[in-house]
């Protein structure tokens, strides 16, 4: 199963696509229909998958326990010095 | 010394003896579990050569006055500089140092006392932070795009974090938390601790949250070491703390300010939001351009199909035209012909009765030949008697061609005769 990462750079990658394919359109005079076609393909492909993972998918919740530094600990053994 | 229990002694109601360490162990017994609160003015303060601080801490008015110290890295946290006559509070518990009798305040936190001296340590930090650049717009670092793995730290209690997971988008958030203390400088140690254990976890995005509170309340958010803290943690911050009129410091050295929970919430699921967006725009975007390009081939198929049902029409209608004049013109051809016909058979006819009458004409003119050249054959002359005489080849004709002695042939009709000329003779 894809790993969150994978997700999260796959979702990065199908959008910069989908911006690029959006970028072609807009950048040719007279769009050839075949290659068009292909371009629009692709694009539902991206969209598809891309929805599939912003599906609403339940959040993860765990309460850690925080470090204590053990050297402060030694300190509550000083001895007072004269002064 | 003596070996008993002092409590044992205290409870059965004996007299008790003691000596001097035993009855200064019996007093530290009695007084160090209780961690009060003092407050007090400082007095004289001088630092050891370990670092920790020994001061004294006194009433304002009237003279008691009681010894304090405080340890050098409780000292380093507060970033509270001890000043002769500066009021400050001090939590912590008091012992009898046994070898010098002396009793001490064991100080384990202290704290500006009065919403005045808080203000005025809070604009001293700030100034000096901000002049660090601590707080300045070009440290601010952007969210990570769809955040997954998020710190929080918060206290367990109240609303916050409730709010915060219930505001939380479900995008899959693994969301990891650290309870702490979030009240007064209290809270300072344990906020510290927290950040540096986030410190060594994998997170993209730590979030620190508490509820709105008053300046002394919220004391631990303007700590300086905790500020620094936020300023140098290794991925973007978001302060979610509460305030009225003064920034939190933490809230101004975090890459992004908020001052509910919920707004921290919205703001991690705010990348995720625009991604749902920007997918239905580059799809609108997408769609619409295709079905412009759809539009224009399909009317430039349609004008093409005009124009060739057109040239059809066009070429139909020429070619029947021309298949109408072919018509005509063979109708004409086949009159002609017809007419041709005719008078060729009539011119025939015509040719004909010429032509007989040529042939008669021309086989009596033939006959008129035959006639006249039997007439005039030379054979038949020669026949009646008649000779032919040549000299030398040639016929003679004049018997100035003829000369004595030369040789001539007769020729009669039925044979030559050759001769010798005696004499020429011409007729006068």
């Amino acid at each position: 199963m894809e790993t969150k990462k994978e997700t999260k750079n796959n979702l990065n990658g199908n959008l910069k696509k989908l911006a690029e394919i959006t970028a072609w359109f807009d950048d040719q005079k007279e769009v050839d229909v075949e290659e068009g076609l292909k371009k629009v393909k692709e694009a539902v492909s991206l969209i598809k998958s891309s929805r599939e993972r912003l599906k609403e998918v339940e959040n993860e919740f765990e309460e850690i326990k925080k470090e204590i530094d053990l050297d402060e600990g030694k300190e509550s053994e000083e001895k007072e010095v004269e002064f | 010394m003596e070996n008993h229990s002092l409590f044992d002694k205290e409870e059965v109601g004996q007299e008790v003896v003691f000596s001097v360490s035993e009855y200064i162990e019996f007093l530290n017994l009695k007084i160090k579990p209780f961690e009060v609160k003092i407050v007090g003015e400082v007095g004289q303060v001088q630092f050891g050569p370990t670092g920790h601080v020994y001061f004294s801490l006194k009433d304002e008015k009237g003279g008691a006055m009681i010894n304090c110290i405080i340890w050098k890295s409780s000292y380093r946290t507060y970033g509270i500089a001890l000043k002769e006559g500066m009021k400050i509070a001090a939590v912590g518990r008091s012992e009898i140092y046994a070898p010098s009798g002396r009793l001490s305040f064991v100080a384990r936190m202290i704290s500006l006392a009065g919403e005045g001296a808080l203000k005025k340590e809070y604009d001293r930090i700030k100034a000096l932070l901000e002049k660090e650049g601590i707080f300045a717009e070009e440290k601010k670092r952007p969210l990570p795009r769809y955040p997954h793995k998020i710190g929080v730290i918060t206290s367990r209690q109240g609303a916050v974090i409730a709010d915060f997971l219930n505001n939380l988008g479900k995008f899959g958030f693994n969301v990891r938390m650290i309870d702490s203390r979030v009240e007064g400088q209290e809270a300072v140690s344990d906020l510290l601790a927290s950040i540096k254990s986030f410190r060594k976890k994998d997170i993209e995005v730590l979030v620190v949250m508490r509820g709105g509170g008053s300046m002394e309340s919220m004391m631990a958010f303007n700590n300086e070491l905790l500020v620094r803290e936020i300023a140098t943690f290794p991925c973007p911050v978001i302060a979610g703390i509460g305030h009225h009129k003064d920034v939190p410091l933490a809230a101004l050295a975090a890459d992004a300010m908020v001052s509910t929970p919920t707004a921290a919430a919205n703001l991690l699921g705010e990348s995720w939001q625009k991604a749902a967006l920007l997918l239905e725009r580059s799809q609108r975007q997408i769609i619409s351009s295709y079905e412009r390009t759809l539009n224009s081939s399909n009317m430039l198929l349609q004008r093409s199909l005009s124009k060739i049902k057109e040239l059809h029409s066009r070429i139909i209608g020429q070619y029947r035209e021309m298949e109408n004049n072919l018509r005509l013109f063979l109708q004409k051809i086949d009159q002609g012909l017809a007419a041709a016909r005719i008078e060729i058979k009539n011119n025939f006819g015509r040719s004909c009765s010429s032509f007989s009458s040529m042939l008669k004409a021309a086989v009596r003119q033939l006959e008129y030949a035959q006639k006249t050249t039997a007439l005039n054959d030379p054979e038949r002359q020669l026949k009646l008697g008649y000779s032919i005489a040549s000299c030398k080849g040639k016929i003679l004709r004049s018997v100035a061609g003829a000369s004595e002695g030369e040789e001539m042939d007769l020729r009669l009709s039925d044979g030559a005769i050759s001769s010798e000329i005696k004499k020429v003779k011409k007729d006068v």
